[in-house]
């Protein structure tokens, strides 16, 4: 093992402090899920690791119209009656018990795809997220959350602090499609939420997971649905836009062929569900 | 950074370790304190194989460093043991042939350690769910099931 020096700051305040003082050559870690993987493969090898479990960002706070989750919240924490459906669906599809007694709520917006699958319901429900630093703060919506494959609008002296979930307005749908029901990487993940007007769609938002370098909303087929009745004819051009726009990879789960076939059908399907309710 | 002391509960008695940064627990458990029972499989958090309990939650020891388990109560099979005899789970696992080669065992008794404690008369269906991060390429996970059921059984006072 190469680390020379693993901090465990205290407060929020200290760990900002840390990073500082030491810039990117420290590691920033909370539940250890994803960095940990890497240093035990000698894939990663850092002189200086921090981790974030001390920090006192463990909490869910009920404020008007929204949910407040602190980062370092581990993702067992979601799985409460209290919390939003559809993020204790995202949460429960999540990795397994232990690593989800593990990995925190802010943590998994940086987990390279195909996982993080919680990170799509958090983009569907148009999270936002606090960013601390030294002598300042500011709030990034998820949706400019994301620059690329593992790359993000974080600054180098910047924590990820705060998730602000607003409170979802109208209906929401959550599918992860895997090889398996539990404890698999996706092939593909949904995050549907919908505001319904006299029988038309005033508002959809349509986030995708393990499709692209990171979770993206497909704005087309958002465009495409917005206005129209939820019938079988727009919710296979919907679909079909979906498939189009989304960005898929080829790894050992499945082809990128596959995959935006599977945007096409699952979406097809989870729209579907909406019709069937009425 | 030189090593630093970390003091923890490990199996109810007050313990002391000296680590090295970011030494995980599973390497402090296995190569520092002789305590085996816990497995190290793929150091990925993917097989379950170093599940312990932490304050009652379970985790995979692999991915935990020591430092973080600081003042906190860590169980292992070790501490599930009693001095005489097995514990039920580990009587039934033997009894219904949930053990081949045995890797898988140490974490498959852990999570389900957790799972009854939580919910003494879990259905097929939520042991299922407990059991999924843990990886058994011995038994097709049938035994492993029943065992836990068994288990349960006897927990709540039926006969073997």
């Amino acid at each position: 093992m190469t680390v020379q020096s693993y901090y465990l700051p205290r407060s929020l305040a200290e760990a900002t402090a840390l990073l500082a003082e030491h810039g990117p050559s420290l590691l920033v870690m909370a539940g250890g899920t994803v960095v940990m993987p890497l240093i035990n493969e000698g894939i990663s090898t850092p002189q200086k690791v921090m981790g974030l479990r001390r920090v006192g960002l463990n909490y869910v706070r009920h404020e008007e119209g929204a949910l407040i989750i602190g980062a370092t919240t581990p993702l067992t924490r979601l799985l409460e009656p209290d919390v939003i459906p559809m993020l204790r669906e995202a949460a429960r599809h999540t990795a397994t018990w232990s690593i989800r007694n593990m990995g925190t709520v802010g943590g998994n917006l940086f987990v390279p795809p195909p996982a993080g699958d919680l990170a799509v319901a958090l983009l569907a429900l148009d999270a936002e997220v606090k960013l601390v630093r030294v002598g300042g703060e500011r709030t990034v919506p998820l949706s400019a959350f994301w620059t690329g494959f593992m790359q993000t609008v974080v600054a180098a002296d910047e924590l990820v602090a705060e998730i602000r979930v607003p409170k979802p307005g109208g209906r929401t749908a959550f599918r992860k499609f895997g090889r398996k029901q539990a404890n698999t990487p996706a092939i593909v993940t949904i995050a549907v939420h919908l505001i319904m007007a006299d029988r038309r769609v005033q508002e959809a938002r349509i986030a995708l997971g393990a499709v692209g370098p990171h979770p993206l909303r497909a704005r087309q087929a958002e465009a495409a649905l917005t206005g129209q009745p939820l019938d079988t004819a727009t919710i296979a051009a919907v679909a079909e836009l979906a498939a189009a726009e989304c960005e898929p990879f080829t790894d050992a789960i499945a082809s990128d062929w596959y995959r935006r076939r599977m945007v096409k059908v699952q979406l097809g399907r989870v729209l579907t569900a909406f019709l069937a309710e009425g | 950074m030189a090593a630093t002391i970390v003091r923890f509960v490990l199996n109810g008695r007050p313990t002391e370790v000296m680590v090295r940064p970011l030494m995980t627990l599973q390497t402090v458990l296995r190569e520092v304190l002789g305590y085996t029972a816990t497995k190290a499989g793929c150091k990925q958090g993917g097989c379950g194989s170093c599940t312990v309990l932490v304050n009652g939650e379970p985790m995979v020891s692999c991915l935990l460093p020591v430092e973080d388990v600081a003042d906190q109560e860590v169980t292992t099979l070790e501490g599930l043991t009693p001095a005489e005899g097995l514990h039920p789970l580990q009587q039934a696992f033997f009894e219904n042939f949930a053990t081949q080669c045995g890797y898988c065992t140490p974490g498959m008794i852990m999570i389900a350690k957790a799972l009854l404690d939580r919910n003494p008369h879990p259905d097929r269906a939520a042991i299922i769910e407990a059991l999924s991060g843990q990886y058994c390429r011995c038994t097709g996970y049938e035994p492993i099931i029943r065992a836990v059921e068994d288990a349960a059984h006897r927990l709540n006072g039926g006969r073997p």
